[in-house]
């Protein structure tokens, strides 16, 4: 009603004379096509309460309305037709509308499930992915005195360390599942700047066959395992040792290894916040089928294990 | 007069390549010191300092076998010490109104000027001991001194025939069975040689609770507590179907709050 009063000063202004006269069958269309509205949202509702309120109750409002709209306001013939449609409506759609709200309502609890997850890991990867301070700085101490005697090799642990910092800062990558190719990548890249530091005492040693490369493996736990190696394994030992990464596929499921020649694990102390961090990420990815397992080698030294379900990335097109 | 003999230094660090840094960068700010020495880790630092006596030890605090700070305890009041480091921020803090010299690796040409200008004045007195810096970088970095107690955090137990080490936050509970304890997962079930008498000495009692002479269990476990036909309390733990029975010395763990 509003714009009615209002159309003949707005066109005025916007200087279009010929809209007033039509203004008023304008605003009738209008409301008709409101009340329509309107009595199809009441219709869908009614609908919806049909479908899921119980017979019980639907007999009770039934009984009453006979009463009530049938009696006080004398009009029994609509009363029994919107009954009898209300029973119709209820035998035939009932179920599978109410199937169809339980399902809207699972999904979108699903979803809100999958983001809260999706939200997590995002969280805890970016925890893991946190490039220690004293490696930075060590390795550029080191490429500061290579510079100066083996400009070559310098030049090689930069490149390195660039390779590194690429795949490691969790802003620097794609978005696209991890595969267990660009993890390896990433930790070798690690290694090679570790072994030049390090020399002798770290002999890294990579079995991953070619075609695991493929699978998909979460991001940065093998990085993780492989500087736990390092920090507390090989490290703290004088002569120093090897260091392990092998792949594998047994029962259907990715298993993926980092062992080492270390001093071995210290059952007590705060070593294992990394490790902790793993199994989160682990139960929250897969859910109860992923697992980290870690090993006291007969020889002395330590081998960690990430255990997950075998799936290949899809190929990515290309760009 | 006597012409003075040319100052003598031993440099500490697990890395050859930082130890090179720091003697080509001494070399041109302090032509005249002699580096007679180069130790790879705290121990045979402090081997070296006793067999040769510098002036003064250039100490990486990260090292193998003995660190940095270990090593600088036994050779207290003997030698003028100079820490290294990359990055700890509670040993910088405590350096910075300390009376003994630190380094940050990468390290800048004038920083270690500075550092060779300072030792040139200290070199005619006596080492300083070091003793309050020293308490307190150990208990910051937790090497040394008086440690806070520390409990299981892991479970070497053997599975099969491999020995794995089983984080405690995984196990539901110990049970004493014949000559060994049960260790039980949600997963699976390991056996370790310990007496529970034994193992509950080194649990953490906010983690564990002794519920049974025969059984402990992970208090983050216990689903609830009930009671059965003989009118005893019973723990039953999420993901097993196993109920322990609580005895009677034990009831008032659960009692009602």
């Amino acid at each position: 009603m509003n714009t009615d009063q209002r159309n003949p000063g707005t066109d005025n202004i916007a200087g279009r004379g010929q809209a007033s006269g039509d203004s008023r069958p304008m605003g009738i269309g209008q409301a008709f096509r409101e009340i329509r509205n309107g009595i199809v949202v009441m219709w869908w509702g009614f609908f919806d309460w049909v479908a899921v309120v119980s017979w019980k109750a639907l007999l009770l409002v039934s009984f009453l309305g006979l009463i009530l709209v049938g009696g006080i306001f004398k009009l029994p013939t609509f009363t029994s037709l919107v009954i009898v449609s209300a029973f119709i409506i209820k035998v035939v759609a009932g179920g599978k509308r109410r199937a169809e709200r339980a399902a809207d309502e699972a999904t979108k609890r699903a979803e809100t499930e999958q983001l809260e997850r999706t939200v997590l890991e995002a969280r805890m990867e970016a925890l893991q992915a946190q490039i220690e301070p004293h490696f930075l700085f060590n390795t550029l101490g080191s490429i500061d005195q290579l510079i100066q005697t083996d400009p070559p090799r310098a030049s090689r642990m930069q490149q390195s360390l660039i390779r590194y910092l690429r795949s490691a800062m969790p802003q620097m990558r794609d978005g696209s599942r991890p595969t267990l190719g660009q993890q390896v990548n990433l930790c070798s890249a690690f290694l090679e700047i570790m072994g030049m530091r390090m020399e002798g005492r770290l002999q890294p040693v990579l079995i991953v066959p070619e075609g695991l490369k493929s699978a998909i493996f979460p991001s940065m736990m093998l990085q993780t395992l492989v500087e736990n190696a390092i920090k507390h394994g090989l490290e703290p030992k004088p002569e120093g040792g090897k260091l392990e990464i092998a792949a594998e596929i047994a029962d259907g499921r990715l298993a993926v290894h980092v062992s080492d020649t270390g001093v071995g694990f210290m059952p007590k102390g705060e070593a294992g916040v990394g490790l902790a961090n793993i199994r989160e990420r682990l139960k929250v990815l897969y859910n109860g089928r992923a697992e980290l397992i870690i090993t006291v080698l007969p020889a002395g030294g330590t081998c960690a294990t990430i255990t997950v379900p075998y799936q290949v990335a899809p190929a990515t097109p290309p760009a | 007069m006597q012409p003075q003999p040319a100052p003598t230094a031993v440099v500490a660090d697990d890395e050859r390549l930082m130890r090179d840094q720091i003697i080509s960068r001494l070399k041109d700010a302090w032509p005249e010191l002699v580096i007679v020495g180069e130790a790879g880790n705290g121990r045979e630092a402090v081997a070296m300092v006793q067999g040769l006596e510098p002036d003064i030890v250039f100490l990486d605090i990260s090292m193998p076998e003995m660190n940095g700070i270990d090593a600088a305890r036994a050779l207290a009041g003997r030698v003028h010490v100079v820490f290294v480091t990359a990055h700890d921020e509670y040993a910088i803090s405590a350096f910075e109104h300390g009376a003994v010299d630190y380094l940050l690796k990468p390290s800048e040409p004038e920083r270690v000027a500075l550092t060779c200008q300072r030792l040139r004045e200290r070199l005619s007195q006596k080492p300083d001991p070091m003793s309050g810096l020293l308490a307190q970088l150990s208990q910051r970095l937790g090497a040394g001194g008086v440690k806070p107690r520390e409990y299981l955090r892991w479970v070497q137990a053997s599975v099969g025939a491999a020995i794995r080490m089983i984080p405690t936050g995984e196990i539901l509970f110990f049970r004493a069975e014949d000559k060994y304890t049960r260790v039980q997962t949600q997963r699976f079930e390991a056996l370790i040689r310990k007496p529970i008498k034994e193992l509950i000495d080194e649990l953490d009692p906010d983690e564990f609770w002794q519920i049974h002479r025969s059984t402990v269990v992970r208090v983050d476990a216990i689903e609830q507590v009930s009671r059965n036909l003989r009118g005893n309390q019973v723990v039953h733990v999420k993901g097993s179907d196993e109920k322990l029975e609580v005895s009677r010395s034990f009831n008032h763990l659960f009692k009602q709050m």
